[in-house]
């Protein structure tokens, strides 16, 4: 690594270890539930797509997730807010 | 003892299996017990020369499972460590040879003659692995602290319970606590947090290893080997003793920060 490499790495980007950290908590996730890495965004896009035509719904608030299950191998869970006025 | 027939596995190769397996199961024979190391992994031997013993082998797992000798005839008796026995893997035949219920059948029959009995398992997670696991009462994975190897790691343990096997323990291998302090490689917490499996045990980068394996003299024969040391601690640990973990971690010093900016490493 050259100097400024590492003045970058020692006081700028949080450390390797933590990016490794969250890198594979997600990648866990997805395994765990054997699912592909892109299966929550297409999920999400779907959803959204369908959720267009109901004003009462605010699509901006929409959220997806996996989480673990008991008795499936992994569960999306789908947050759909229903708009204020 | 329901810890006796103790499966060594990973998922992803090259972590240390092998040479946990063999010092754990050294150091346990050193301790007056008698111990038998399987070298599972057909067609790929390797724990034999961990324990350097490739010399004297006659007979392989293969050829047991043949029915040509029984297994205590193809046993391989360690000469620098009394009550240590090794029953190889043949190097020849490929991993189909050996069947879950050879390997079954092969512990039923050395089960009353041994304290521990010890299966090094191939990587991957296909046929070999499976045999492996089969007769385990304990399983224990071995990851190193880097993403390839947590990742399979985590396969491992899934496929585990899925053959309604108890939650393996895990070895953390070759954790550099140099790097750890730098923040280049994950921690004992991180990599717990990732995984959450009882831990067994964490062994140090060693540079000293590969010259323990180059000898066929296992790390745990030598009392100022730091590896050695924690691998002994696993054996400890196996046997019920409460030994604490050491964390290997401590946060760098703005000097030291310094110097490692300025310096060459």
């Amino acid at each position: 690594m050259g100097f400024m490499d590492k003045l970058r790495d020692a006081f700028g980007r949080p450390p390797a270890k933590e990016v490794a950290k969250k890198r594979l908590q997600l990648i866990l996730k997805y395994d765990r539930a054997g699912l592909p890495p892109n299966a929550v965004e297409a999920v999400k896009e779907a959803i959204l797509k369908a959720l267009e035509e109901f004003p009462f719904i605010d699509t901006s608030g929409v959220n997806i997730h996996i989480t673990e299950s008991e008795n499936t191998k992994g569960k999306i869970e789908i947050e759909v807010p229903v708009r204020n006025n | 003892m329901a810890d006796k027939v103790i499966c060594i596995t990973s998922g992803k190769g090259g972590v240390g299996k092998s040479t946990v397996t063999a010092n754990v199961a050294t150091a346990l024979a050193m301790k007056g017990y008698k111990v038998v190391a399987i070298d599972a992994d057909i067609g790929l031997r390797n724990l034999d020369l961990v324990l350097g013993l490739e010399n004297r082998i006659v007979y392989d797992i293969v050829h047991v499972v043949e029915g040509v000798v029984p297994p205590e005839k193809a046993l391989v008796k360690d000469k620098k460590t009394k009550n240590l026995y090794l029953l190889p893997a043949a190097q020849t035949k490929d991993k189909s040879a050996v069947k879950p219920e050879d390997l079954v059948k092969i512990v039923e029959e050395l089960r009353d003659k041994f304290d521990f009995i010890f299966i090094d398992s191939p990587a991957g997670i296909e046929e070999g692995f499976k045999t492996a696991v089969t007769p385990a009462d304990t399983i224990i994975v071995v990851a190193n602290p880097e993403m390839a190897s947590i990742r399979d790691a985590d396969r491992v343990v899934g496929l585990c319970e899925a053959m309604q096997k108890p939650e393996p323990k895990l070895v953390i291998n070759r954790l550099d606590p140099k790097k750890v302090a730098r923040g280049d490689m994950l921690d004992v917490e991180d990599v717990l947090q990732v995984l959450s499996l009882d831990l067994l045990g964490v062994v140090p980068e060693d540079k000293n290893m590969v010259s323990y394996i180059n000898r066929g003299e296992p790390a745990v024969l030598f009392e100022d080997s730091i590896a050695g040391k924690e691998l002994r601690n696993i054996a400890e640990r196996l046997l019920g003793k409460e030994i604490p973990i050491p964390k290997w971690t401590y946060s760098e010093g703005f000097l030291e920060k310094l110097k490692r900016l300025f310096g060459s490493e």
